[in-house]
C-alpha cells in the first residue's frame, strides 16, 4: 500500500488537502524569479568578472598602479586584502597570478592592482611593459582570507609589510581612514631596500599625519649614505620601539617569502603568541627543492610525465609547479590563490606522488582520497591525474 | 545512441548515492558538479590549521555495527562503510536558557526521562507519558509504512492516524504546563526549520525516537568524508565525474530528456537526467518554459523557500574544557517563545534560538591537537539578506555575527579570548555554493502540506528525475536515502525500454 492510499485517514488531512488546493491557486509563482540565483550571485561573487584597464600610475621606478574597471557592469564588492586572480595570455601561454588589491572598498568603481617588477617575473613584466589603457582582462572575483575579521582581531593592529607586500596593507589603510574608523588603531611597519623603492610614502605620511590612530615607519635595508630614518629589517627590537606592548595586537605579515619565517620568529621573541599572527598566502616558493621534507633523491630539473584523461600525456618539472606545467602545454584549469589553499585547482590524482609545500591547505579526506592542489603540488614521479 | 544513461546534475548528498547507485547497477553516467568538490551541503573548507565543517551536526539513522539503522544499511550498499569511521555522540543535547536553565539529556531513554523528571518533579508522569507516545508512534509508523503493512488501517495503527499531522505545540501543551519543558522536549524542531506550533507532531516524535534508538553520530574527517568516500566509490565502479563544471540547460523536446548543455556549451546527449539541483531551478532555469507544462509550476505555488543559515564557524586555541564546553550539541535559547524565535529567522535581529556545535567533544581528533572548533549556528531566510546593498554586506554579516557570539557567550563567556580562526557564512554564502533559490538548506519550507503524502513525485518530463532536498525533504538522511530511491526508479524505466 503507497502513502498516498492512506494519507486520507490521517487526521487533519482535509485542511492539508484544502491548504494546498488554496496555495496552487493562489501562492506566489515561482515562475517570476527565473534567473534569481544568478544574478544574486553575480552581484557578490561573480566566478569571472572582465576588467578594463583604465589608468596607469607610476608610483615608483619599477611599480605601476593598474587601475581596473568593470567592463559592463560594476564590480563586486570585497574585503579590504583581498586580492584578484589576473588572467593573461602570453606567447600563446594563457595563465594567472593573485594580486592583492590596493584601493579601498569604499571606492566602489574600480579596483586598483600595483604590482612591482620582480626578477624574471613572467606576468608582471609582460602587465608592466605590454598592458596599455584600455585593454581587457579577465579576473576571479575578489578573494582570499587575510582581512581585518572583527569578531577577534581586536583594535590593534600591526601590519609588516615588506616591498609590494604593502598593497594589502595600502586597502585596509586607506578603508580605516576615509571611513573614519578611529577605533582601529593600526601601525605599519613596512620594509624596503632603499628610500626609492618605498610605494605610496606621500600618501602614507599624509594619511598618519591626519588620522591619530594611523602610524607608519618605512624601514630600509640598503639605505643610501645620508638616510636618515629607521634602517635595517623588521626585527624585534624594531616592531618593540613602533608599536610598545604587544599583548592584545593581532599581526600581519605580507611580502616576500624570506620575510615570514624571519618576522615570526621576531614577534615570537617579543612573546606574541602564535595565533594572533596573520600571514598571507604568498605563492609558489622561490627553491621548493630547500623546502622542509623535498626528497634529497629528486633534482629540481627532473622531468616526469603526467597522463591525462584524454590519454594526453605531457611532461613535468619536479620544481615546477603542476599548474604552470599544465598551463604551459596549454592546459588551463581553474585557478584563483595559486598558494595551494583556496582548493579550486583540486584534482584527483590516480597514481604517482607529489610534494606540498608547507601552507597547501589540504582536506583531510581529500589527503585520504589522493586530491591534490595542483598550484603547489610538484611532481615527485610520473603521474596520472583525473583531468 | 547517446554515450551516457544517464547525466547526474549535481554531487550533494542525493546526487551522490544516485549517481552510485546507477553506476553500481552497471549504467554508464556523467556526474556534473558546479562546485569544485562534491558534497554540497556535506563539506568543509580550511582555514588556517582548521578543517572546518559545514553541515552535519548530528547524523541521524545510522545505528550500530549490531542494531545497525537504515543509513547504515543504505551506506554498506553503497560500498561506503568500510572507508569511513563513524563517531558515536553520548547524548542528544543540551538546552541552555542563560539563567533560567540548563539541562542535558542522554541519548537513552530512561535516562532522558529520568533527567526531565528530576528538574520537572511536576510533570513526573506526563513525561513518562510523553515518551510513551513517542515511542508507540514511531514504532507504528515504522510497521506501517516503513516496512509497507498492506493490512495497515486506522483500527491497527491508531497513533499513527491520530498523530502524524498534529501539530507539535498542540501535543506538547496537552501534556505539559511548564513552558521550559515543553521547550526542551521541542527543541530539534530547528532541524527541521519549522517552529513548534507548525511542525507536524509525527516529524518531532520520529526525530527523538531515532536520535534515541540509532544514536546521533559524527564522522571522522566530517561529513567531506563521506562525500569524498561517496564519489570515490562512484569512479571505481566506472562512473565519471566533472567538477567546476555546471549544466547551463537540459534539453527537453517533445515532453523527453535529450540531453543537457554544459556552461561550456559541450552538449551531452542522454534519455536520463538525475537532478539534485533545486527543482525550482530545474523546471524554471534549466529546461525551456514552453517544455514545462503548467501542472509544475501550480505544485510549485503550493511551496515556500524554505530556511537558509547562519553560521560563525570558530577555530579555538584549546581543547573544549577550556572554554567550559562539555557538550557536542548545545541548543541556546532566551525564550520560551518558539514562534518569536522562528519569526527572527526572518530579520537581522539579535536571535533568540542559536545551536553551537563543538565535534571535538565526542572526536578529541577533530581538530589539531590543543585545538577545537564550534559551529555556531542559527537558521536565517535570505530575504533580508537580499535587502542589504551588496556593499555593506560584509559590515551586516560581521555585526550579525557579534550578535551570535554574545548569545553563546552567556554560556561560554571567555569564548573570544580564544577565537584564533572565524569565517562567516550567510545565506548569501550558502546561495552561492549550493545555487539554491534562497540559499535553502533544507528545501522548500518542511510544513505538514509539504511531507511525502502530498508530493509530486513524478516529473511531467519524461527521463527527467530529481534527488535531494526539494524532493525528499532536509537533513543528511532524508537526501541520501531519496539519491537511492530515485535511482532505483529510474533504472526500473531504463529497464522496461
Amino acid at each position: 500500500m503507497a502513502l498516498k492510499d492512506v494519507v486520507e485517514d490521517i487526521e487533519g488531512y482535509r485542511e492539508i488537502a484544502t491548504e494546498i488546493q488554496v496555495l496552487r491557486k493562489y501562492g506566489s509563482d515561482h515562475k517570476s524569479s527565473r534567473g534569481e540565483v544568478a544574478q544574486i550571485i553575480s552581484q557578490l561573487h561573480p566566478p569571472k568578472i572582465v576588467l578594463k584597464l583604465s589608468e596607469i600610475i607610476q608610483e615608483t621606478s619599477s611599480t605601476r598602479t593598474f587601475r581596473l574597471m568593470g567592463k559592463d557592469v560594476g564590480l563586486p564588492p570585497f574585503q579590504a586584502g583581498q586580492y584578484l586572480n589576473l588572467f593573461v595570455d602570453i606567447h600563446g601561454i594563457r595563465t594567472s597570478r593573485p594580486y592583492s588589491i590596493s584601493s579601498p572598498p569604499t571606492h566602489t568603481g574600480y579596483y586598483d592592482v600595483t604590482v612591482r617588477r620582480v626578477e624574471d617575473g613572467f606576468v608582471s613584466s609582460y602587465l608592466l611593459d605590454e598592458l596599455k589603457v584600455g585593454d581587457e582582462l579577465e579576473s576571479t572575483s575578489p578573494s582570499g582570507n587575510f582581512y581585518y575579521n572583527a569578531l577577534f582581531h581586536g583594535a590593534d593592529l600591526v601590519f609588516l609589510a615588506g616591498g609590494s607586500g604593502v598593497t594589502p596593507f595600502m586597502s585596509m589603510i586607506r578603508e580605516v581612514a576615509e571611513r573614519g574608523l578611529t577605533s582601529r588603531r593600526i601601525h605599519l611597519l613596512y620594509g624596503s631596500r632603499n628610500e626609492a623603492d618605498v610605494i605610496f610614502q606621500e600618501e602614507l605620511s599624509a594619511i598618519a599625519a591626519h588620522h591619530r590612530n594611523i602610524s607608519w615607519m618605512p624601514v630600509i635595508s640598503n639605505p643610501s649614505k645620508n638616510y636618515a630614518g629607521a634602517t635595517g629589517l623588521l626585527t624585534a627590537d624594531r616592531i618593540a620601539e613602533a608599536v610598545g606592548d604587544v599583548t592584545s595586537k593581532t599581526f600581519y605579515i605580507c611580502g616576500p617569502e624570506v620575510m615570514y619565517d624571519f618576522c615570526r620568529r621576531e614577534l615570537v621573541k617579543l612573546g606574541v603568541q602564535k595565533t594572533k599572527i596573520r600571514v598571507e598566502a604568498y605563492g609558489p616558493p622561490r627553491e621548493v627543492t630547500k623546502q622542509p621534507g623535498w626528497p634529497a633523491e629528486i633534482r629540481a630539473d627532473d622531468l616526469f610525465t603526467v597522463g591525462l584523461r584524454s590519454g594526453k600525456i605531457i611532461r613535468a618539472k619536479a620544481s615546477e609547479p603542476l599548474m604552470v606545467s599544465l598551463e604551459k602545454n596549454g592546459i588551463v584549469i581553474p585557478a584563483s590563490c595559486r598558494s595551494g589553499e583556496c582548493s579550486l585547482c583540486r584534482t584527483k590524482m590516480l597514481s604517482g606522488k607529489v610534494f606540498h609545500p608547507e601552507g597547501v591547505r589540504l582536506r583531510k579526506s581529500d589527503s585520504q582520497f589522493g586530491y591534490i592542489h595542483p598550484c603547489m603540488a610538484y611532481p615527485l614521479t610520473d603521474l596520472e591525474i583525473l583531468l | 545512441m547517446p554515450v551516457y544513461d544517464a547525466v547526474v546534475i549535481g554531487a550533494g548528498n542525493g546526487g551522490l548515492t544516485a549517481a552510485l547507485t546507477l553506476a553500481k547497477a552497471g549504467r554508464r553516467i556523467l556526474l556534473l558538479e558546479r562546485h569544485n568538490v562534491p558534497g554540497g551541503c556535506a563539506t568543509s573548507f580550511v582555514r588556517g590549521r582548521f578543517e572546518f565543517e559545514v553541515a552535519l551536526h548530528q547524523l541521524s539513522g545510522l545505528g550500530s555495527v549490531d542494531r545497525p539503522g537504515p543509513l547504515r544499511v543504505l551506506l554498506s550498499e553503497m560500498g561506503v562503510i568500510d572507508k569511513l569511521a563513524f563517531v558515536e555522540m553520548e547524548n542528544l543535547y543540551r538546552v541552555s536558557y542563560p539563567g533560567v536553565l540548563d539541562i542535558t539529556l542522554k541519548a537513552e531513554r530512561e535516562a532522558a526521562i529520568g533527567t526531565l523528571q528530576q528538574q520537572f518533579p511536576a510533570e513526573r508522569d506526563a513525561i513518562a507519558r510523553f515518551f510513551e507516545l513517542v515511542y508507540e508512534f514511531s514504532l507504528q509508523l515504522v510497521q506501517g509504512i516503513f516496512f509497507r503493512d498492506p493490512h495497515i488501517s486506522k483500527e491497527k495503527y491508531p497513533l499513527y492516524f491520530k498523530y502524524a499531522f498534529r501539530n507539535a505545540q498542540e501535543v506538547l501543551d496537552e501534556y505539559f504546563d511548564d513552558p521550559l519543558l515543553k521547550v526542551v522536549l521541542g527543541v530539534y524542531w530547528g532541524y527541521v526549520g519549522v517552529p513548534p506550533s507548525r511542525l507536524p507532531f509525527g516529524d518531532l516524535a520520529v526525530i527523538l525516537w531515532a536520535y534515541i534508538e540509532f544514536k546521533p553520530y559524527h564522522l571522522k574527517g566530517g561529513s567531506q568524508a563521506l562525500s569524498n568516500a561517496l564519489l570515490d566509490t562512484f569512479l571505481q565502479m566506472g562512473g565519471e565525474a566533472r567538477f567546476n563544471c555546471a549544466v547551463r540547460k537540459i534539453i527537453v523536446e517533445n515532453g523527453a530528456v535529450k540531453g543537457v548543455v554544459t556552461e561550456d556549451g559541450e552538449r551531452v546527449d542522454t534519455r536520463y537526467v538525475m537532478s539534485n539541483a533545486s527543482t525550482i531551478q530545474t523546471y524554471i532555469d534549466l529546461i525551456d518554459a514552453a517544455e514545462v507544462p503548467d501542472s509544475q509550476f501550480e505544485y510549485f505555488k503550493s511551496k515556500t523557500i524554505g530556511p537558509s543559515a547562519f553560521t560563525v564557524y570558530l577555530g579555538f586555541d584549546c581543547e573544549p574544557s577550556e572554554i567550559g564546553i562539555r557538550e557536542s550539541s548545545n541548543f541556546i535559547l532566551t525564550t520560551t517563545d518558539m514562534n518569536r524565535a522562528f519569526g527572527l529567522w526572518k530579520t537581522l535581529e539579535p536571535q533568540e534560538w542559536a545551536l553551537f556545535t563543538c565535534y571535538d567533544v565526542s572526536d578529541p581528533e577533530f581538530s589539531p591537537p590543543g585545538a577545537c572548533q564550534a559551529a555556531l549556528v542559527s537558521l536565517q531566510y535570505a530575504e533580508p539578506w537580499y535587502r542589504v546593498p551588496p556593499h555593506q554586506y560584509a559590515e551586516t554579516k560581521y555585526r550579525y555575527a557579534d550578535a551570535m557570539l554574545k548569545m553563546a557567550e552567556t554560556i561560554f563567556p571567555n569564548l573570544r579570548h580564544h577565537i584564533e580562526e572565524a569565517e562567516v557564512a550567510t545565506p548569501l554564502t550558502h546561495l552561492r555554493y549550493l545555487g539554491h533559490p534562497g540559499g535553502a538548506i533544507y528545501g522548500f519550507d518542511q510544513y505538514a502540506k509539504d511531507s511525502p503524502y502530498f508530493r509530486m513525485d513524478k516529473s511531467p518530463i519524461k527521463g527527467l528525475y530529481h534527488a535531494g532536498a526539494w524532493v525528499a525533504g532536509g537533513g543528511f538522511q532524508p537526501t541520501l536515502t531519496s539519491g537511492r530511491s530515485t535511482a532505483r526508479s529510474m533504472l526500473k524505466s531504463m529497464n522496461n525500454k
